[in-house]
């Protein structure tokens, strides 16, 4: 670990020594009843209640049960003879629960004599969990890990994102945003990569038992044009879900079939059921973001070339104004032409006229006499200039809910606003949500269920991501004089000449990023409705029958607009997407539960289920446009052009599947699951494929009768295997012809360069997973561990090939990849006492995901040995006996102690020092060699909440260690002068004969004879910095540990207590103060590394490609019912 | 009772769901036929794309590496090309390989139908293609090439003697071919279907690609072989016959410079080695191919200057005062090229009469052909000159660089002069034709990166090292190592 996790280490040990001394001790206090009750002045009316718990069959004591006084805030825990004290006023109500019983309510009289209070056991407070299917299991029966991240974690400290709540908050789940200010996509992925086809390794998103898409649709980077829409899941709304449940393994998303292959993340949506009557609910978060990290820039030169800079044109007619780099003279206040300094004519430098010829005629020297002379302005630095032209974001969500429920149903319909305007200038997001779920009993024997989300969101622009001049931050953080006032181009229409030209400080190469963002918008619409309905007939009380039917309909439509005179399209473009996408599926599960004797249940079901997927896509850009301003496909000058190649897309699958489950005396616990699927991508002889899963859940604690009172208050054991198999997407056994752009108006065609394989077989991962779950001290510490391994063959995908070969892929079943990891939460409570508690979770997991085997060809016999998945500036490949996830590149030519080397020292002296040329510039290896690993060594999360009274503080730290990151940021912001590791070499100028400038790299020139000598050929620090990686070539040097720890989530909040609303039937008044993302401690220069670079519809990890800045964010809750 | 028969109802309909279920996979596979592409479209819409693809590439890799390294430009801006500082370059080998997948479909379908022509142009583009790779890299995939259908996934590469050896015997099998059938082709947009200037292509290839091998064997016989018979043999006659393309005035068919941002486009200059020497010979082309002086442009008194290749950033943007005394390049090549001047003259380049003109005048002047060298020589200039637009006066043959007069040396010197100016925009054969004949010669460049050496190849894509890897390392290991130095088989 590097040294910012030394310094934090330090911290963060220390709290947890300090967490784990306090269980220690609590646990020696055996965690005494508390008897210490307030001693704040209670009111006048108070009394003192003293009970004891007891089992109503055993009449044993129970300890541990919660007691509180409702509304009040106020409570305490059962000791181990079951006794308790507890303050409460006459009227108040007692509640008593116990994990595994019945509550209870007692109601507090004067006088009230000593209570004993008899639990039943039962199934209302058992744990229980959501399941594959939306069945709901008790969670001791599971074999199998799940993880529940409660909706409440989720709607207070908020992410437009959904997806991007999760991160730190579940074991095993790699969180991966990709940062655009406005909800843009999260990439998701659980236990490690599987597949070798990067775009098929995340998650099946599954709400209130149907499946929704979470596709990266479109993306693609046509004409520059890349833009990050955001992930199918990213529009589920925080304030309609109740739970999140995360199926980790095969074992637990077997039922799910094929698609569940890398785990399930499973929603289920509010119902009134838990709302007696009619209840209203309020919840509204408004919140301030901004900017989390810049890169450091430097501030002590500015724009132009070799200390030189004069504005005439900003197209080469000056000193250097042409030149888009920071080179420049130094700040020192002299006086200047620049682009902003005023003119004899009362314009602006940069206002200069027409320099494209497209847009009319061109007279330079007529123009700039119109223009008048620049009455020159002093050259400062700017060190702000960036900073202050990202903007403070504003999101407001206000959602109102009402629910309510009787013998007969229930229901709850909730609206949510939500509005957001991004951190970057001109971006926003605003989304409408409704939502209805309702249940109704139409008879004793049949109930039907039906919940509905309908969601239209807009945004009217979403920033450009990616290297490349439509994106902001290839200007900022690449080719921006540092010299630039930012803020003075926000009038960005040069004067006159507004929708034809823009203004800038630089015409050569670039946009001005105003005009960027304010003419140049990525717009979208979207409706789109996911829900389902279900009726369940109860046969007899131990047969049922439910029948399903569930749709996801996403309608959406993608606009780009590209103005006049901007660099990439000169006479401009509008360019329109639209996309249909639904998904329909159909279930029955056929149910049948019956005791065989007392000792055994058994639970078994049957079901189908039947999916369609339709996918409709358009995409049509007119490339430039006839009338500047009008922006539509009618208004262009030439032929539009099609960009898509698929504009119909159909699949379907088909499953029966059966389950069972076989208890034994409560405590022993069998599952097995048989699925087949037949899926239409597949040809006809391998269609359907089917799989398994087995699991044993086996409750030690029970089975040994253990004291539930006695260290370890609960223990489990459980083990599962599992397979899935895996189909393929539509298409891909037939050749086939794409249509390309027309040429000279004639139609024109080109074959797949894909090699289809007509002989696909499924794919096939088997895993197996074992843990266990076991609690100390009356649950007060709990510690949940699972180790898995996951084998992944025959994965269908496109291997690479030589295009040399006639294709640049071929479609094969290839590829063993094992995924093996563990992963442990630990839940703490150091602190139960009526008035505080602390509570600590902690998530911590390892995977490793190693290649096993490839392909080998069974005609040839030839095998393949590696994989190339991305192709990015850094490769990213898959090479048999290493992990997924590791990337290559060109790397520095170091001295060798092999004698085969050209560079082998035999005095080894020099070994492992890098190789400068003549020229003094480092030697590249000339193979690519390995420089890291996208994915981190580990992940972990440290949850904490402390509650006293009302008051409730939870903080979450987000830890990710080892790995790694390119940044290009790093090797373009070095040749543009623009970050702060461009001062060395020029601390005193560029003059070489002055000490201070100047770069000689560290390192050693191989001499004639082959021996090594120090390299002491100095560099001018422009020539160092521009060839730091020989033309963004060698990149080992701009590859960094990607370490990193947030403080992810803060939330301050308070309960007013109820009594304040007297009569009123305002209830539960809740404001907390909360944050995200608020702090970040790494190791890499300039950028956060948490990010992600999309290229084309794939979103790449490990690349950073001038991403936009993530942003922090602070903001207030509030919330409360009737 | 009821309740057990209705029982057996509801159970009957679950079977029944099972059955639909299991039996609705019946329509799968029409299911997954895709809707949204043919499996199989005619040679006529294939031609197309191959066509503009290959030609854009070739101009591409003509402006970034070829211009410069032939010292036609130079750049005052991003150096690292005009220093020899090449990373991949991957544009010829990608263009080549991803297109001769269709050229090959081309082929295998009109070998079918019968349809010769088609195959002829087929096999025309085929060879030039291959002979682009090979000048390009050395040894690349040829005859295992494209046969990943066949499961060929590792294509050996060849030695480049070889595959010259296929690209001449393709190109006298495309010269029967071609008229020998009567269909009609369309989608050609070179020729616009003219089979019988396909022939003179296919021809006038052979005679390069003859010269090319030349310093490897004695390629006399074949070239007389051409020469002797111009029934059989035809060859291109005048600049009409030449091999190029015409774009046209809108997207997306422009020049493809013409979308260009400006810096990109004026970070190229008239390279000095070009300028200085079209200057010396009052050359009337120099207004076409290169601009006064920003400085100058405007004023009675145009200036011309040319930079040196190959200066670091700051020199080359400091030299001469600065980009507004460096002249840029012509204006038909970016914002004019739209024009309808510019469209005869900013076209896609496969070979231009001219060339072929010098090939011949070379030729004889070896005495590997009969004829006069001087003919051969003058035409190749007055060609180059009509390509302009303009005529060549009679003067310009009288000054002592350009008057066909001399040792032989001196000669094939003069030649070679006129070969490389004619070949402005042609950055890539430029240089090709230049590593064989040295001529002119050219000194490397100023500040260059390479100890003090031209380039003379590209370095193999990266990515064969993780495709391809043994055929790849097999070639280096016959070839040299891989970079751009090492001189592959014809220029050894």
């Amino acid at each position: 670990m590097k040294a910012v996790y030394q310094t934090f280490k330090g911290t963060c040990c220390a709290l947890a020594l300090t967490l784990l001394s306090v269980v220690a001790v609590s646990a020696q206090t055996a965690f005494t009843p508390a008897a210490n009750i307030s001693p704040t002045s209670p009111p006048v009316e108070l009394i003192k209640v003293t009970g004891k718990v007891i089992d109503a069959v055993s009449s044993e004591p129970l300890a541990g049960a919660t007691i509180t006084v409702i509304g009040q805030n106020r409570g305490t825990i059962s000791s181990v003879d079951g006794s308790f004290v507890v303050e409460a006023a006459a009227g108040d109500v007692l509640n008593v629960s116990l994990i595994g019983f019945v509550s209870q309510s007692v109601t507090v009289t004067q006088n009230v004599a000593p209570l004993v209070i008899k639990l039943e056991e039962g199934e209302g407070l058992k744990e229980v969990v959501v399941t594959a299917l939306g069945i709901s299991r008790e969670k001791k029966s599971l074999g199998y890990a799940t993880q529940e991240v409660d909706g409440d974690d989720l709607n207070k400290a908020r992410e437009t994102n959904l997806v991007s709540t999760l991160a730190g908050k579940v074991a095993g789940v790699t969180i991966v945003n990709n940062p655009s200010g406005i909800g843009s996509s999260a990439r998701v992925t659980i236990r490690g990569e599987r597949s070798l086809n990067i775009n098929r390794n995340q998650p099946l998103f599954v709400v209130d038992g149907v499946p929704i898409s979470n596709d990266f649709r479109g993306n693609s980077g046509s004409s520059y044009q890349d833009t990050d829409y955001g992930n199918g899941a990213a529009v589920v709304n925080p304030d309609d879900v109740e739970t999140i449940t995360v199926l980790k393994g095969a074992s637990a998303a077997a039922l799910y079939g094929s698609r569940a292959n890398n785990g399930v993340i499973l929603i289920t949506t509010k119902s009134g059921k838990n709302t007696k009557g009619l209840g209203l609910s309020f919840n509204s978060t408004v919140s301030f973001e901004n900017v989390l990290r810049l890169p450091d820039y430097q501030n002590q030169y500015g724009q132009g070339l070799g200390g030189n800079f004069n504005f005439v044109d900003g197209n080469g007619g000056g000193t250097a104004d042409g030149v888009d780099e920071s080179w420049g003279p130094a700040f020192n206040g002299q006086l200047l032409d620049q682009f902003d300094s005023p003119t004899s004519n009362g314009l602006r430098g940069g206002d200069v006229g027409n320099l494209f010829t497209a847009i009319g005629p061109v007279d330079l020297d007529q123009q700039l006499a119109a223009r008048g002379a620049i009455e020159a302005t002093p050259w400062v630095s700017r060190p702000d200039n960036i900073k202050n032209f990202f903007e403070t974001g504003l999101t407001q969500t206000y959602n109102v809910a009402a629910a309510g429920s009787n013998d007969k149903g229930d229901f709850r319909l909730s609206y949510t606003w939500l509005d957001q305007t991004g951190t970057v200038p001109n971006t926003d997001l605003k989304r409408n949500t409704l939502a209805f779920a309702g249940g109704l009993t139409l008879s004793p024997k049949l109930r039907v269920r039906t919940a509905i989300n309908y969601i239209n969101g807009k945004s009217d622009n979403r920033p450009n991501l990616s290297y490349g001049t439509e994106n902001i931050m290839y200007l900022f953080n690449c080719w921006l004089g540092r010299s630039v006032d930012v803020s003075s181009m926000r009038d960005y229409w040069m004067e006159g000449r507004e929708d034809l030209n823009q203004y800038g400080f630089n015409y050569n190469y670039h946009d001005n990023p105003y005009f960027n963002l304010y003419e140049n918008t990525n717009g979208q619409t979207y409706n789109r409705i996911f829900g389902n309905v279900s009726a369940t007939y109860d046969f007899t009380s131990k047969l049922s029958l439910m029948v399903r039917g569930g749709t996801d309909v996403n309608n959406e439509f993608r606009a780009r607009r590209r103005a006049y005179s901007t660099q990439r399209f000169v006479r401009g473009s509008y360019r329109e997407e639209r996309i249909n996408f639904t998904e329909t599926n159909l279930d029955f599960l056929l149910n049948y539960r019956t005791a065989l004797s007392e000792r055994f249940d058994l639970n078994v079901g049957f079901g189908g289920n039947t999916m369609r997927q339709v996918g409709q896509f358009s995409d049509v850009i007119a490339p430039e446009l006839a009338v500047p301003g009008i922006f539509a496909l009618s208004n262009s000058r030439v032929a539009l052009q099609n960009l898509t190649n698929t504009p119909y897309t159909e699949k379907r699958i088909n499953s029966l599947y059966g389950t069972g489950q076989l208890g034994f005396n409560n405590y022993l616990y069998l599952d097995v699951s048989l699925r087949n699927d037949w899926s239409s991508t597949l040809p006809s002889d391998s269609r359907g494929y089917l799989y398994y899963a087995a699991n044993l859940s086996f409750v030690l604690s029970d089975a040994l009768q253990w004291d539930p009172n006695g260290a370890i208050s609960f223990a489990k054991l459980r083990f599962g295997v599992a397979q899935v198999g895996n189909d393929t997407d539509p298409y891909q056994l037939e050749t086939i012809y794409n249509a390309q752009t027309p040429v000279q108006g004639s139609p024109s065609y080109s074959e797949s360069s894909v090699l289809v394989n007509p002989d696909l077989k499924p794919e096939i991962s088997t895993s197996i997973e074992t843990g266990f779950d076991v609690r100390f001290f009356q649950n007060r510490l709990g510690v949940d561990f699972a180790y898995y391994n996951t084998q992944s063959k025959n994965q269908i995908l496109p291997i690479s090939l030589t295009n040399a070969s006639g294709y640049s892929a071929r479609i094969i079943n290839a590829g063993l990849i094992q995924n093996q990891g563990i992963e442990v939460t630990l839940n703490i409570t150091p602190i139960r006492k009526q008035n505080f508690s602390w509570d600590v979770a902690v998530n911590f997991s390892r995977n490793r995901s190693e290649v096993k085997e490839l392909f080998k060809d069974p005609v040839s016999g030839q095998e393949i040995t590696s994989y190339l998945m991305a192709s990015r500036y850094v490769l990213v490949e898959a090479r048999i006996g290493e992990q997924m996830g590791d990337m290559y590149g060109i790397g520095y030519q170091r001295v060798s102690d092999d004698p085969e080397s050209a560079y082998y020292d035999p005095t080894g002296q020099n070994v492992g020092q890098i190789v400068y040329n003549s020229q003094g510039k480092p030697i590249a290896t000339p193979n690519t060699i390995k420089l890291g690993n996208y994915n981190p060594d580990y992940l972990m999360g440290i949850n904490n909440n402390f509650r006293y009274k009302g008051l409730s503080l939870g903080f979450l730290f987000d830890f990710r260690v080892g790995g790694e990151v390119y940044s290009h940021t790093q090797t373009v912001g070095r040749e543009g002068g623009q970050i702060k590791e461009t001062l060395e070499g020029r601390a005193n100028g560029y003059d070489l004969s002055v000490e201070g400038n100047g770069v000689t790299g560290e390192g050693v020139v191989q001499n004639a004879d082959g021996t090594f000598s120090a390299n002491n050929t100095e560099l001018t620090a422009r020539e160092w910095h521009t060839s730091y990686t020989l033309g963004r070539r060698l990149i080992e040097g701009v590859v960094y540990d990607a370490s990193f720890v947030k403080l992810r989530e803060l939330r301050l909040g308070y309960t007013l207590p109820n009594k304040l609303f007297g009569n009123s039937s305002l209830r539960d008044f809740t404001v907390s103060l909360v944050g995200r993302n608020l702090a970040l401690w790494t190791d890499v220069p300039h950028i956060d590394p948490e990010t992600s670079s999309t290229s084309g519809g794939t979103v790449i990890p490990g690349v950073e490609s001038v991403a936009l800045p993530s942003v922090r964010s602070w903001g207030v809750n509030v919330n409360f019912r009737f | 009772m009821y309740d057990m028969k209705h029982l057996f109802i509801k159970f009957l309909a679950v079977v029944g769901l099972t059955f639909a279920i299991t039996g609705c996979t019946k329509d799968f596979d029409e299911v997954n036929q895709n809707p949204n592409a043919p499996t199989a479209v005619n040679s006529s819409l294939l031609l197309p794309q191959i066509e503009r693809d290959v030609i854009n590439t070739v101009m591409g890799e003509a402006w970034g590496i070829g211009n410069i390294v032939i010292q036609h430009n130079a750049k005052n801006q991003f150096v690292n090309e005009d220093r020899y500082l090449w990373g991949e370059q991957n544009g010829i080998w990608n263009t080549v390989y991803d297109n001769m997948r269709d050229v090959n479909n081309i082929i295998a379908q009109s070998e079918a139908n019968g349809e010769n022509n088609y195959k002829g142009i087929a096999l025309v583009l085929r060879c030039w293609m291959f002979s682009l790779a090979t000048d390009a890299y050395g040894d690349v995939p040829y005859s295992d090439a494209i046969q990943a259908k066949e499961g060929e996934n590792y294509p050996k590469y060849d030695a480049q003697e070889d595959i010259y050896n296929g690209i001449l015997a393709e190109l006298k099998v495309a010269n029967d071919l071609l008229g020998s059938s009567s269909e009609v082709v369309a989608g050609d947009i070179i020729y616009g279907g003219d089979v019988a200037k396909w022939k003179r292509l296919a021809n006038s290839l052979r005679v390069r690609s003859l010269m090319r091998i030349s310093r490897k064997r004695d390629v006399g016989a074949d070239l007389r072989e051409i020469l002797a018979d111009a029934g059989k043999y035809p060859l291109f006659e005048s600049n009409d016959d030449s091999g190029v393309y015409t774009f046209l005035t809108s997207s997306p068919d422009q020049f493809p410079l013409y979308a260009a941002r400006i810096g990109s486009f004026n970070e190229f200059r008239a390279g000095k080695t070009l300028l200085d020497t079209l200057n010396s010979l009052d050359d009337a082309r120099l207004p076409i191919l290169f601009r006064p002086t920003p400085d100058t442009e405007t004023s009675d008194t145009t200036d011309y200057v040319g930079i040196p290749n190959g200066m670091n950033d700051v020199n080359a943007l400091e030299y001469n005062g600065g980009p507004q005394f460096q002249s840029r390049i012509g204006n038909v090549f970016y914002e004019e090229s739209i024009t309808p001047y510019g469209l005869t003259v900013a076209k896609g380049i496969i070979m231009t009469f001219a060339e072929l003109q010098f090939l011949l005048a070379e030729a004889a002047e070896k005495g590997l052909i009969s004829g006069d060298a001087e003919t051969f020589y003058k035409n190749g200039v007055s060609a180059s000159y009509n390509f302009y637009g303009l005529n060549v006066s009679d003067g310009f043959f009288n000054q002592p660089e350009t008057e066909f007069t001399g040792t032989q040396q001196e000669k094939l010197n003069k030649i070679g002069l006129q070969k490389w100016i004619s070949l402005y925009y042609n950055g890539l054969e430029a240089w090709f034709d230049w590593r064989r004949t040295g001529i002119p010669f050219l000194t490397p460049a100023v500040s260059n990166q390479n100890d003090d050496r031209i380039p003379v190849r590209f370095f193999y894509p990266l990515s064969e090292e993780k495709l391809n890897g043994d055929s790849n390392e097999d070639a280096i290991q016959r070839q040299g190592p891989n970079d751009i130095n090492t001189k592959m088989w014809h220029l050894k």
